[in-house]
Parts: structure tokens; sequence; C-alpha cells
């Protein structure tokens, strides 16, 4: 027998249950009636929770515009739990489909369901636990942030207490009295993050949540989603930037035009898209020839040479080892370019593949 | 719609009030309001007894009627025109609507929210100037006085209504500006086009200019007040202070009228923004 307490995905109350390794049991919530199935580990060691049930289902959800079809024919689905990527290159119809994932623009057609209820039948239920954070916001401009999240709060029934916590958790404490019509665009984000997070969701939806912003906020927002997903959320966020992605999600759904590339782990990704950088050294009186030392270097992936410009692809790690090699072999280095790989390169080499193996 | 949320109405409407009533354009039209009521009523005071005085309210308000008509359509259009487009615009709304909340309650709690910061200025305005002129010449026609102070703040609502559903249709701050200078143009030349409408039908001057023949007009010149929230408050307000005589043959018609053109708006209002 075991004992576990897991989590209500819908109203995220505590519930304690019992059963054998292996046993598969339908839970009910006592709570809020959420009903769900939880399957036992097999072995004592792994204790991530595995329901599953699917936090948002997306079914043939197209949406036309006048004229052009931003989404066509979507069907993916997020499990409970997992932190899920939605990328594709600008205009691929992203934030289309967070919008109408959240009935904030009438979808054509298609079905969609946030915790099980459906969002245009039963819209209220569906958005009861969600926190959502759209690519640029702005709030109003003669309130303060205090005054700002204690609206939002109110809205979501829960407690104003919390607003304070919040604006500090996002380094917003020294502003607090200040009107949010005096801010930066970046506070404003900020104040946008510390809103998403009111009466602890269990779905957030952030789209683009770390466009435009630096490093240092890139890397906060990322552990920040990191650490919601660990308390048992689920985390669905956009981007158009591969690397925003990666070591982050569980999986992706790539799309590209309104349609559905690939939906998949992003390991099993990575081995369509693993696209090294390329290097443009260029090599007086090179004439088109490619070195051999160059050719059997470990960690080259392609060469390729013209006129006086040598192309080597290879991860940036071998990229010193290269230059020297070069170097030893009496070469002289007039100038080295890195190109770096575009999300758009990796769509096309997945294409391809995609088309290679069918 | 089954169960709307009284609560999540009011939380809009009081962040609205909040967000409003420091607008500084409606403190400066506020003390407009207090210096035009005083300055009016010396005015009136001066054409009905010929020397340096103050008019009673009913004089003061009749020279009041057409400077609050253009006034408070202006201060419903300055507060209501960008209140969605804008807000859909910026992305504030985007936010608003991923809470469990109806679209129709976050209309109704910005009528109602915007609504109280509208009938602020009238109140404080008309109501200040309405003590001095108490004070000075009297309260008589006072309940009068305060009936065309609840009637000013009834047209600002109907004009925020429409503003508010002008907004709802404009897809950009921009085109929702444009439509509320349309909509402030359109109460301003109204009875110009109707009349124009009248004389083009076969109407005549004669008939429009004096009292005799205006009892002749045909139905469809007064049916068509509906159409002007500011005639029908014209109207309304002369029948507060009993100054109906040959204008209207139905003493209750225009108060009728303005309940349900403001219904009217309200419902129009509240369709939902479909894109």
């Amino acid at each position: 027998m075991i004992t576990k307490t897991i989590m209500c995905p819908h109203c995220k109350n505590k519930i304690t249950i019992q059963g054998n390794p292996g046993e598969k049991t339908y839970v009910t919530c006592p709570k809020c009636n959420t009903k769900g199935v939880f399957t036992f580990p097999e072995e004592k060691s792994e204790l991530k929770t595995t329901t599953t049930s699917f936090t948002i289902e997306v079914d043939g959800l197209t949406k036309i515009y006048k004229d052009v079809t931003a989404v066509n024919d979507l069907s993916f689905n997020i499990r409970t739990g997992e932190i899920f990527g939605l990328l594709g290159p600008n205009g691929a119809g992203k934030t289309t489909t967070i919008k109408a994932i959240l009935s904030l623009i009438h979808a054509n057609s298609g079905e969609i369901k946030i915790n099980g209820f459906n969002i245009k039948k039963e819209g209220i239920e569906a958005k009861k636990n969600v926190g959502y954070l759209p690519e640029r916001v702005a709030f109003y401009d003669n309130l303060t942030p205090l005054q700002t999240l204690h609206f939002f709060c109110e809205l979501k029934g829960a407690d104003k207490s919390v607003a304070k916590p919040l604006i500090k958790e996002v380094g917003l404490e020294d502003a607090i009295n200040r009107k949010v019509g005096t801010f930066s665009k970046g506070m404003v984000q900020l104040l946008g993050v510390a809103q998403v997070m009111i009466g602890n969701p269990s779905v957030y939806i952030l789209d683009e949540p770390m466009g435009g912003l630096d490093a240092r906020w890139v890397k906060i927002i990322r552990e920040k989603i990191k650490m919601l997903n660990e308390q048992g959320a689920t985390v669905l966020f956009s981007s158009h930037i591969l690397t925003e992605v990666e070591n982050l999600c569980d999986r992706v759904a790539i799309i590209d035009k309104g349609k559905l590339i690939a939906e998949d782990t992003v390991s099993n990704l990575n081995k369509y898209l693993r696209i090294k950088p390329r290097l443009e050294i260029s090599i007086p009186g090179l004439n088109g020839k490619v070195p051999k030392v160059i050719k059997s270097l470990e960690g080259v992936e392609a060469v390729d040479a013209k006129d006086d410009t040598l192309f080597v692809t290879c991860e940036s790690s071998v990229r010193s080892r290269v230059i020297t090699t070069l170097e030893e072999a009496g070469l002289k280095i007039a100038g080295i370019k890195t190109i770096e790989p575009s999300l758009e390169e990796a769509f096309v080499k997945l294409i391809s593949e995609k088309r290679g193996d069918a | 719609m089954t169960g709307v949320n009284p609560r999540a109405i009011y939380t809009i409407a009081k962040k609205e009030f909040l967000d409003n009533i420091r607008n500084k354009w409606i403190i400066v039209l506020t003390i407009i309001f207090i210096i035009l009521t005083i300055a009016s009523s010396y005015l009136a005071g001066g054409q009905a007894g010929g020397g340096e005085m103050f008019g009673g309210m009913e004089e003061t308000v009749v020279s009041l009627i057409s400077i609050s008509a253009m006034l408070i359509p202006l201060i419903a259009i300055m507060l209501g025109f960008s209140t969605i487009a804008g807000e859909a615009e910026r992305g504030a709304l985007s936010v608003v609507l991923s809470y469990p909340i109806r679209r129709g309650e976050v209309l109704l709690g910005k009528f109602l929210g915007l609504g109280s910061v509208l009938a602020v200025t009238p109140l404080i305005g008309f109501g200040l100037g309405g003590i001095v002129i108490a004070a000075t010449v009297g309260a008589e026609e006072g309940l009068a006085y305060m009936a065309f102070i609840a009637l000013a703040i009834i047209l600002g609502l109907m004009y925020l209504s429409l503003v508010i559903f002008i907004s709802a249709l404009c897809k950009s701050r921009m085109r929702a500006i444009a439509g509320g200078v349309i909509l402030f143009f359109w109460a301003m030349i109204y009875g110009v086009i109707i009349m124009g409408v009248f004389i083009a039908t076969g109407g005549s001057y004669q008939e429009l200019m004096s009292p005799t023949g205006m009892a002749n007009l045909p139905d469809w010149f007064w049916a068509s007040v509906v159409l002007s929230p500011n005639d029908t408050n014209q109207m309304a307000i002369m029948q507060a202070f009993g100054l109906e005589h040959s204008l209207l043959q139905n003493s209750n018609l225009s108060i009728k009228i303005k309940f349900s053109l403001l219904i009217f708006h309200l419902i129009i209002g509240k369709i939902e923004r479909t894109q």
C-alpha cells in the first residue's frame, strides 16, 4: 500500500489517496468535484505525480481574419503539470492561438478546454485558475501598483493581502505608491508578472514572457517558470527563440503559418533541430581550397571554401580548436564571423527532414 | 446569461471610478460648471429684472440648458471614448477578460463606474451654484432645479452609453476618438438636420417659428427627437419647470422617451465586442 498526497489541478486542494503500485485510481476532489485519474508509481523511487488528464485541450482550432488564415485546424494537448512551449517564427499564429484558448477572440471553429471546462460554454469555471500575461501589457495610468493588484485580486476573488508581497517579489516595492502611468515599460511588465501570480493559478498562459527583456530578466523569468512548475502548475508559454525553450520545456509544439509542424519532447526535437553555428573565416590566399587538417578535425560537421573564405559548421565549443589548428598549419587568419542558426533555418531543416522520413 | 456576478461589476466600476476621478479635466470642468452657474444666474437676473441682480433658479436653468447640453456630452465622450478601444489596444482588456468575468459584466461595470465620475461634475458644479442662488435669491423652484441636475446626469449617461458602444465597435483608439467627435457634432447639428428635412418635405418656416404653427407640426417631427439626447433632455427640463405649454401635447412623452432611449442605448452597448 502506498499513501500519496496529490493536488487537485483545478482548485489546488490537497487530496490524500491510498493504493497499490501500478494501480489506477479514479479521484474526485471533495472540494470542487473535479474528476481525475491517478496511477500509483510502479517503484517507490520516482515520485513525480503523473495524472493522465490534460490541462489544456485544443481541438481543430481555426481562426480567419478577413482574408488571412491565422490559425489552421490546430490541435494539441497540454498535460497536467508540464511546461509546454508554443514555438514558431513571428506571425506564425502563436498569439492568436493563445487568445483563442482564453476566448479573448472568437475562433471560427474548434473546441478548447481548460481544466476540463469548455471555454465557450463554461468560461467562468475554465478561467478560474488561470494566470495570463499578454505579450505587451499596459495597466491603468492613474492607479498605483498596489491599487492595480487589489483590483485584480478582487476580480479573482483572492485575498488582497497577497498584493504587497507580490509587488516585493518582482522588485517594485520602491514604486508602490507611484502612479503606473509614470512607470517604464520594463516596470509595467514586472507588474504584469506580479498580476499573473495572483491567487496561485494552476495554469499559467504566458505570451512571449521573455520577449524584449534583457538577459538578467530572461534568467529570472525562466527560474520563476521552473519554480511555479515545481509547485505543481501547468505552464504554456510562447516564444520565437529556440534557446528560450531549451532546458525549460517538457514538450513543445512548433507552428508555422497557423499550422502544427511538430509536437514532441524537446530532446526528440533537438535531434531535428540540432543546427550548429557556422564560422566564416577569411584567409588571404586560400583560393577555394579546404585545408586537410580541418576536414579531419573532430567536432566539425561541414567545411566549404570559396575564394578566400572558409566556411566551417561546428559546435561553438570547437571554435577555438578550429582556429588554433588553422594557425598551426601556417595559415594567416584575417577575420572571423560567427553566423548563429535562426529558428527559421531550424524549421526548414525540420520540415525537409520530416519529408525525408516519410 | 445565467448568474450575473454583481461583485465583478462592482469591482470594475470601482476601478473605473478610481482611475478616472483623478483625471484633471474632471476637476477643471467641475470648476467651470460652478462659475457658469453663477454667471448664468447673474446674467439671467440682469435680463429679467433690468438691473444688476442674481436671477432665480428657473431663469438660471433656462440659460444653463444650452451650455450644459454642450459640456455634458463632451465629458461623457472624454471619459468613454478609449475605455474599450484604448484598453484593448494597450492589452489591459485582455488581462481583465482572462479573469473569470463576462464581457457584459465588464461593460456594465465600466458604464456604472464612468457614470459615477460623470455625475460628480454636474452634481458638485450645479449643486454648489444652486446653493449660492438659494442663499442669495431664494430656493424657489428648488425641486425643479434638482430635477435639472438629475436630468443633466441622465443626459450624460445617455451619451456615455453611446460612446462606450462606439468605443467597443472601434478597433483602435484613434478610430474611437473620431467616433466620439462625430457623435459630438451629431448632437450639435441634429436639430438643424431635422428642420432641413422638415422644410425639404414641404414644411414652411412659419410653422417652425410661430407658437401657433408649432402645434400643427407633424408627429414624426416630435418623434424624431428620440434620436437626439440633447433635445429630449431640453424637453424634460422644461417639463420639470412646468414650461411645456404648446410644445408637447403629451406631457409625459419626453420622460418616457428619455428612459426608453437610455435603456435602448444600454442594450446596444451591451452587444459584445466580436472579433
